[in-house]
């Protein structure tokens, strides 16, 4: 079992080097540095050069990873180049409202996918199963600016019940923490719900499949047959089982407690993960490009080892 | 996600009812009210956070530094009176300045009464300490070549400090001037190694119309009226907050919701809807910046100024102002925008002539031999790849349309559009044939950087491999001169062999467009800054 988890681990590792290492390599062979984004004329190009003298960039490819590899491997993931200050703090400041983002939305999204799901597997191919089969096939379509901007004109701007944008006023810094609690959950609402509307229909689907393939078992017409009723057979019998999917599709959605969503954050005004990528990937930002990575990748591989232990926890088939 | 953006701008817009079917006549703007008031806060939509409260350690957006100027003195204000004249300068932090006899020592005399946000007073030392941050070649600030022809910085007096030049130019005064004054006291005690990753938030110590609130990264900056400043009863604001929301619809959204009172970029086509709104005025101002198509005068044809003219001729450039910049820019004439005082007046945009186009392009060898309708140069066909940034949806408008009109005159268009970094890499390379892009004027008029022949030793921002001897010599001659007058006459020589030439196709002359509530009063927005009298701004009672 230790030697299973070892290898496990050391697999990891080299998974996540090689992305890391790729990255880099990719980065560097893209044409355009950190100073060739300086498109303003009033930046001489002996000023570009003085800032690719300055961040390391006039040194060879191979100078650069190894200098990025041995800091890497120490721990220290350098400074930004964009943001001219540590790459963790960079990271520590966006990744929690990132996590708060995503986890609410999944948790929306699991909701609401579970909800539609169940209704719809209840009574298939009924008048319900169709319009919801419908309504989550939309979702699922939908692209999320276009949920955003429906969202924000309905309930942001034509009725103003949530904040259209940012985690808090301004002014909020000033609030206790309970009245910044409720301020940080009164503007989490839309884009959460942007995440959670536009995932859930996907949820929905593979719920219904699973669900239906569970009724055909014959556990559940032995269930039936014992005079357990069709609500209590598809909650207690068929879901549980019906579930067992739902952990890879949780286990796959851990990227994103990271990652974060460029798009919504963007809309929302949202500090996270998203912008900050998409910052780094437009300079050329090397150091945070690297560590995002790093850290996307790492949770791709937790995410993928949690779905295998949340599996063999759940269903006892895998334990042998 | 570029067509994605516009559509969600344009969606919300129509959502909101300012759909082009919805109009409302808009009423003439307010009139100020006679006495401005203490009191208020103006929210300014602003895409993107403050890199860093310290101007030294890299390269500030132009935004950012309108930002500083509000927390950081300068030692004068240059004044957007530049369309007669180079700009002139206003007292700030320094009240009165001289230059010798010899015009190689410039002497300024500081406000006495000037406070850094501690009580410290700024002095002299603070001036002298800026000028050794700047020089520092441990720092990677892109201005540091603005002080090449400063010697030294001596401190007199606390309030007195003597700049001494190794040569005399017109913009003496502009160099001396550029770049904000730091607090030597609190900053001069960390290690300048440390600087470009230090967080500057933590050690401000200001001295300006306003001081530093709170700063919530990528969310928002507070500033707050500072009660110690020198030029009191400004500011009449008690708060100015910079809100950062990066996307465009969400701005305009929350202008008209009364969530934020300012948008520094409106684009043109919601402008136009913009303008009808009661409670939104917009302000048109003429910028320094100008669109161009650079071609590769290093690639044959495009090396042939005939084959570059033709091409100008064949696109309907008045067409791409009404069109795509919805009137809100104005056809450029040459290498200076008409609205600075060193541009040839004398100067006109070539016509629309797609006739003359054909026939300069049948002179110059680019004919259509094979029959397929577009043109060849020596047996091969004739394509031009037209590179524009992949964000930029206006330049991919334009570029349809430029494709367009040159497919009437039988010239092939490929439009590639590029993520910007690697579309600047590309022109840094030389590897493209044309690209479309803009340039911003800066108001110090020096043409040496963009049309002087590229030397293989002092780098250039002449990418497009412009080269003609007599502009060299012009534009040396130019920089040589003191009496901007006589100076004047080379610029305007040069120019109008660089319209001869076409080494770019000058497009249009753009028009920065800022939306701003009405409430808001005051406000004078002009093309040095659109926070440029900031501390005089004050809210409708």
């Amino acid at each position: 079992m230790t030697a299973r988890l070892i290898r496990r681990l050391a697999a990891s590792i080299f998974v996540v080097w090689l992305v890391a290492s790729g990255t880099f390599f990719l980065v560097a062979l893209t044409p355009g540095d950190l100073a060739s984004k300086m498109g303003d004329p009033r930046i001489s190009p002996a000023a570009r050069q003085r800032l690719r003298e300055h961040f390391g960039l006039d040194r060879p490819i191979w100078q650069r990873y190894s200098s990025w590899l041995a800091h890497a491997v120490s721990g220290d993931l350098g400074d930004s180049f964009l943001f001219r200050r540590p790459v963790r703090e960079v990271l520590a400041q966006a990744l929690p409202n990132t996590a708060l983002l995503a986890c609410w939305g999944l948790f929306l999204e699991l909701a609401l996918g579970l909800a539609l799901g169940l209704v719809q597997a209840y009574k298939p191919h009924s008048f319900w199963d169709r319009l919801l089969s419908g309504l989550s096939l939309a979702a699922y379509a939908m692209p999320a600016f276009l949920v955003a901007a429906v969202l924000l004109w309905l309930l942001a701007y034509t009725f103003p019940v949530f904040p259209p944008s940012h985690m808090a006023e301004p002014q909020a810094l000033g609030l206790s923490f309970w009245g910044r609690l409720a301020e940080t959950a009164r503007h989490l609402a839309l884009p959460a719900l942007t995440v959670g509307l536009t995932g859930c229909g996907a949820v929905a689907r593979y719920l219904r499949g699973s669900l239906l393939d569970e009724k055909r078992q014959a556990y559940m017409l032995a269930a039936l047959a014992r005079g357990c009723s069709k609500r209590r057979a598809l909650l207690l019998h068929a879901l549980p089982n019906a579930l067992l999917p739902m952990i890879t599709v949780l286990g796959l959605s851990l990227p994103f407690l990271v990652s974060g969503s460029l798009v919504v954050e963007v809309i929302f005004s949202w500090p996270g993960m998203g912008q900050v990528f998409y910052a780094a990937v437009t300079a050329r930002d090397v150091p945070l490009i690297q560590a995002g990575t790093v850290l996307v990748t790492a949770a791709v591989v937790a995410g993928n080892w949690l779905a295998d232990v949340a599996y063999s926890w759940a269903d006892p088939r895998m334990r042998g | 996600m570029v067509r994605g953006k516009r559509l969600w701008i344009s969606l919300l817009f129509l959502l909101l009812g300012l759909g082009p079917g919805c109009s409302k006549k808009a009423p003439s703007p307010s009139p100020p009210s006679t006495e401005p008031v203490h009191g208020g806060q103006v929210t300014i939509a602003v895409t993107q956070d403050i890199s860093s409260f310290n101007e030294y350690t890299g390269f500030a957006e132009s935004t950012e530094l309108a930002i500083l100027d509000l927390l950081f003195p300068s030692l004068l204000i240059e004044q957007p009176d530049y369309e007669q004249h180079p700009p002139s300068f206003a007292p700030n932090l320094a009240v009165s300045w001289a230059f010798s006899e010899d015009n190689r020592t410039l002497t300024f005399h500081l406000r006495p009464n000037a406070r850094w946000s501690d009580g410290t007073p700024v002095t002299a030392e603070d001036v002298a300490f800026t000028f050794r941050v700047q020089k520092d070649s441990r720092l990677p600030w892109s201005g540091q070549e603005i002080k090449d022809f400063i010697e030294a910085v001596e401190v007199v007096s606390p309030t007195e400090v003597r700049f001494r030049f190794s040569r005399t130019y017109p913009y003496q005064l502009m160099d001396a001037n550029d770049g904000h004054i730091l607090p030597a006291h609190a900053w001069g005690k960390i290690p300048i190694e440390e600087w470009t990753h230090t967080d500057f938030s933590r050690h401000l110590v200001t001295s300006g119309p306003f001081r530093v609130a709170s700063h919530v990264p990528q969310q928002s900056l507070t500033l707050a009226r500072d009660p110690a400043y020198w030029d009191p009863p400004k500011p009449y604001l008690d708060r100015v907050v910079f809100k950062i929301i990066p996307d465009t619809g969400q701005q305009l959204s929350q202008l008209l919701a009364g969530l934020v009172d300012v948008v520094l970029m409106v684009p043109p086509r919601e402008a136009a809807e913009l303008k009808r709104h009661p409670k939104v005025e917009v302000v048109e101002v003429p910028s320094r910046v100008w669109g161009y198509i650079g071609w590769n005068n290093r690639r044959p044809p495009l090396s042939d100024r005939r084959v570059r003219r033709a091409l100008t001729l064949a696109i309907n450039r008045q067409a791409i102002v009404d069109t795509v910049y919805w009137g809100f820019a104005r056809l450029a004439k040459g290498p200076i925008p008409s609205t600075m005082w060193a541009a040839n007046r004398n100067l006109e945009p070539l016509p629309y002539d797609p006739a003359q186009a054909a026939a300069l392009l049948d002179a110059a060898g680019v004919r259509d031999t094979n029959g397929d309708g577009f043109r060849d140069w020596q047996g091969k066909a004739f394509t031009v790849e037209l590179l524009y940034p992949s964000v930029n949806t206006l330049r991919a408008q334009a570029a349809v349309m430029i494709q367009a009109d040159l497919a009437k005159v039988g010239v092939k268009v490929q439009p590639t559009p590029m993520e910007f970094t690697a579309m600047m890499a590309r022109q840094e390379a030389g590897n493209f044939d044309a690209v479309l892009s803009a340039w911003e004027e800066a108001t110090k008029v020096d043409m040496a950087s963009l049309w002087v022949t590229p030397s293989a030793t002092a780098g250039s921002n002449n990418f497009v491999g412009y080269s003609n001897p007599e502009v060299d010599l012009l534009v040396a001659q130019a920089r040589e001169e003191n009496d901007l007058d006589k100076a004047k006459v080379f610029w305007d020589r040069a120019q109008e062999l660089i319209v001869e030439d076409q080494p770019v196709t000058f497009l249009y002359e753009g028009v920065q467009l800022v939306g701003i509530s009405r409430r808001i009063k005051g406000a004078n927005i002009n093309p040095a800054s659109v926070f440029f009298n900031l501390p005089e701004w004050y809210c409708e009672p």
